[in-house]
């Protein structure tokens, strides 16, 4: 019962940001301890520096008393240091077996697999979880709870003293939270040391001994979870600071006229989603991850297929099959993912801003450099982007300057719309500040702006309405006025609550 | 700042003029001056030719992140058919277009793979390769096809100001598709759909429809080069250009265009496709045994893929 993590002074430098500046606490065996903090604030850095995946730049942090210094994860993983993450680390087409054995597969004679002794271990750790499966069975035909718990048994069979859970509740339904609870508490009552990221408030109370607030990479405090209470742990997470931001926005004071009706959208992600956004509107999306939100606005923009459904864009009905068509009607969309959809990084700023409107800076075939130029240079300069040249690759740039780059390339085709989804993900609250104002300044301007955010204080303190959606519905509509952390939490989650919408 | 950074892009085609330099030299004194006479450089650039026209289909394609296997057998199928064509008395302005139209749906065949059955381009191109190769055989017995036609053969070892009409070719569609390629919009997508095609598409430009003209020009191109090696060789056969597509790619690799695509120039890859030419020329002059040549090429695309690694560790720097 006497085992302990304690990390002292630990820093952390990203190009152009310090994503851990000086985090010092300790966790002790027996102990729940939830790692709380704004999306970006640096929990899940942390655990990738415990498990080494990543090198501190500062500090050290001492596992039993001792200082530790794991140069890859193989190596944290013999010291008793296990993750779990929210994306699935496990192979789908293998079985339970296999998957919670995977480096250490029994064998019999030399080299063939053990299969019997394999499933007979297997079966002895799933009963002491007391779950229904199989070891024989794939991984890929369990649910997504299940998944997770092959992954925490194949923490388990590696005898860990620390496991860390990063939102593991984010993709399960309540049932399914409540059996990773009853297995939490088990794995505490072993003595383990477990570390527990999230930002659901409910969680926290429900199963957590200590509190620990990280807020911009910086260690805030360390409190026990019975000594505080929700209100107290939002304002340290969130800080002062975001509050005024949003309070001190110059906003859009009016909105008139419908710009966009979308009308029983469906297709194989989402269903009968129907919405109406005004003129120099900004609309919030709240909803958990996997709601639909994303594929609601991937199928308005015709990145994905829509089986039915209307869209009818200033008055007119409009046929979008591609995301070409979406752009010639004056749509435009920030996808969510920036490196993987959003910025061709190998390419110069110049050429990531101009790409969406080549076509009229193009004379018979050929580009324009001069215009071309001419854009990018006064884009550059009306947005702020930090960089010393347009030649520069956008790759090179920090997360909060690609950010803006693609929403100069956005802004260069004069939307009437104009989709974020995700804009400030994994960016310095700076630029955050920019962003926000940069949404306001183009609702003055009459620019109808949707915004997809998994923050609630931004979608709350940016939008002017918020819808919210759960399992690829809309299960409610709020105006600003009456828009609570609260009330958008209970909507995002109406059908776990029992589908009384 | 930016005079510096052009100055650091241009040092990249620098080094490559100048290895192309040292090899000419080291050639030249090896050869006791053979190799710098004029009529071996028109022979190096006869031999570039060819291949340069595969070579200009592989740069787009390598540059928007696909490849292409199959220019070899298309070039060699396309050879039996205008000699085919040819000997049953067609004229030769007929001959030859509808060859190269043959061409463009092989290549639209190839993009249909890539792009509605989703197959990696390797695999697509390897397919049909095999198959045109196959059919470069069946089509004529698997015996060459003699070629009576006079003109025709006028187009292989005529000359035009002593400059052989291959050479001409080669050097227009090069000068061509080297000035679309950095110049114009559609030459501006290939890079960005190479760069990041999912981001290219949410951007707009319809990539799918983008690799079916890269995969239609590369064949069409493959095509003529099949048409000319025939004349020159006042036959087709189905052995012709067996690794053509290979010869290409190591030219292109060597002239600086990453595998991974979005990056690189056509000037790049001319000087890659000189070198490249020029050091099997050497080989020859140099009486090398041709089983060593082979080897030898082997070596060069080594050295061209070193080349795009250590530069790539450079740019992620």
């Amino acid at each position: 019962m006497n085992s302990s993590v304690e990390f002292r002074n630990i820093t952390k430098l990203f190009p152009g940001v310090r994503a851990l500046d000086g985090i010092s606490f300790k966790a002790k065996g027996g102990e729940v301890v939830a790692l709380v903090g704004e999306n970006g604030a640096g929990k899940s850095t942390l655990l990738k520096v415990l498990n080494g995946d990543y090198q501190a730049d500062g500090g050290q942090y001492l596992i039993d008393g001792e200082e530790r210094r794991f140069k890859n994860p193989q190596e944290a993983i013999a010291a008793g240091i296990s993750i779990i993450y929210q994306e699935r680390q496990i192979i789908p087409y293998l079985s339970v077996a296999e998957n919670i054995y995977m480096e250490e597969i029994p064998t019999k004679g030399s080299k063939l697999i053990d299969f019997r002794k394999l499933n007979a271990n297997a079966q002895s750790i799933i009963d002491e979880f007391n779950l229904p499966i199989k070891p024989s069975a794939k991984v890929k035909d369990l649910s997504v709870a299940y998944q997770q718990m092959v992954e925490i048994m194949k923490a388990y069979r590696r005898n860990p003293k620390v496991i860390a859970f990063d939102e593991p509740t984010a993709s399960l339904s309540d049932t399914e939270i409540e059996s990773l609870f009853k297995i939490i508490a088990k794995l505490k009552a072993k003595g383990l040391i477990i570390l527990y990221v999230s930002h659901r408030m409910k969680e926290i109370f429900q199963m957590t001994d200590q509190v620990v607030i990280i807020k911009d990479g910086q260690y805030v405090t360390q409190i026990p979870t019975k000594e505080t209470n929700e209100r107290e742990i939002v304002k340290m997470m969130v800080g002062r600071n975001l509050g005024d931001i949003f309070s001190e926005l110059d906003r859009n004071k009016k909105k008139d006229g419908i710009m966009l009706k979308v009308e029983n959208l469906t297709n194989d992600y989402v269903k009968d989603v129907s919405f109406e956004l005004k003129k120099g509107e900004i609309l919030g999306f709240a909803g958990l991850v996997g709601a639909g939100r994303t594929e609601t606005m991937r199928a308005i923009f015709g990145a994905d297929k829509k089986t039915t459904g209307r869209v009818h864009l200033d008055g007119r009905e409009i046929h979008i099959k591609a995301p070409e068509d979406a752009i010639a009607c004056g749509i435009a969309l920030c996808p969510e993912d920036r490196k993987e959809e959003g910025i061709i990084g190998g390419r110069a700023i110049k050429e990531n801003i101009s790409i969406g409107i080549l076509k009229k800076l193009t004379k018979r075939g050929f580009v324009d450099r001069n215009k071309e130029i001419n854009l990018a240079e006064s884009s550059v300069k009306e947005l702020r982007i930090r960089t010393p040249h347009i030649e520069k690759k956008i790759r090179e740039l920090s997360g909060g300057n690609q950010q803006k780059t693609i929403l100069a390339r956005w802004l260069a085709a004069h939307p009437k719309v104009l989709i974020l989804d995700e804009p400030t993900k994994g960016i310095d609250i700076g630029s955050k500040a920019e962003i926000y104002q940069m949404t306001c300044d183009l609702a003055k301007k009459g620019i109808s702006v949707i915004l997809i955010s998994s923050e609630l204080t931004e979608v709350l303190g940016l939008s002017d309405r918020v819808i919210v959606m759960c399992e690829g519905r809309i299960t409610g509509e709020l105006s600003n006025e009456e828009a609570t952390e609260e009330k958008v939490l209970t909507l995002a989650m109406a059908d776990m609550l029992g589908g009384n919408e | 700042m930016e005079t510096k950074l052009k100055g650091i892009a241009k040092m990249e085609q620098i080094g490559l003029i100048i290895a192309m330099i040292i090899m000419a030299i080291l050639f030249t004194a090896l050869t006791g001056n053979k190799y710098i006479q004029v009529d071996n450089i028109i022979n190096i650039l006869i031999a570039s030719s060819i291949v340069g026209l595969v070579v200009i289909g592989e740069s787009y394609l390598l540059i928007s992140g696909q490849v292409d296997l199959s220019p070899g057998s298309v070039s060699a199928f396309s050879g039996v058919l205008v000699s085919l064509l040819l000997s049953k008395g067609l004229n030769m302005w007929l001959a030859i277009p509808i060859v190269v139209v043959v061409g463009m749906f092989i290549g639209y065949g190839n993009s249909l793979m890539v792009n509605k059955l989703k197959f990696e381009p390797f695999i697509a191109t390897l397919a049909s390769m095999s198959i045109f190769r196959g059919l470069a055989y069946i089509l004529c017995g698997g015996k060459s096809i003699f070629v009576q036609n006079q003109l025709f053969l006028k187009l292989g070892v005529g000359r035009v100001f002593n400059i052989p009409i291959p050479v001409i070719i080669f050097i227009f569609l090069f000068i061509v598709f080297g000035v679309v390629l950095a110049r114009t919009r559609f030459g501006r997508n290939v890079y960005m759909v190479g760069g990041n095609a999912n981001a290219a598409r949410l951007a707009g430009i319809n990539a799918e429809k983008l690799r079916a003209k890269l995969f239609i020009m590369t064949s069409a191109l493959a095509a003529l080069g099949g048409c000319i090696l025939a004349s020159r060789m006042s036959s087709g056969q189905p052995s012709a250009s067996e690794g053509l597509e290979f010869d290409a790619v190591t030219a292109v690799v060597l002239g600086g265009i990453a595998m991974s695509g979005g990056v690189g120039t056509m000037g790049g890859a001319l000087i890659g496709l000189f070198i490249m030419q020029g050091f099997n020329n050497g080989l020859m002059i140099l009486n090398v045994q041709s089983f060593w040549q082979i080897v030898a090429r082997g070596l060069l695309l080594i050295a061209a893929l070193s080349f795009d690694y250590i530069r790539n560790a450079k740019r992620s720097k």
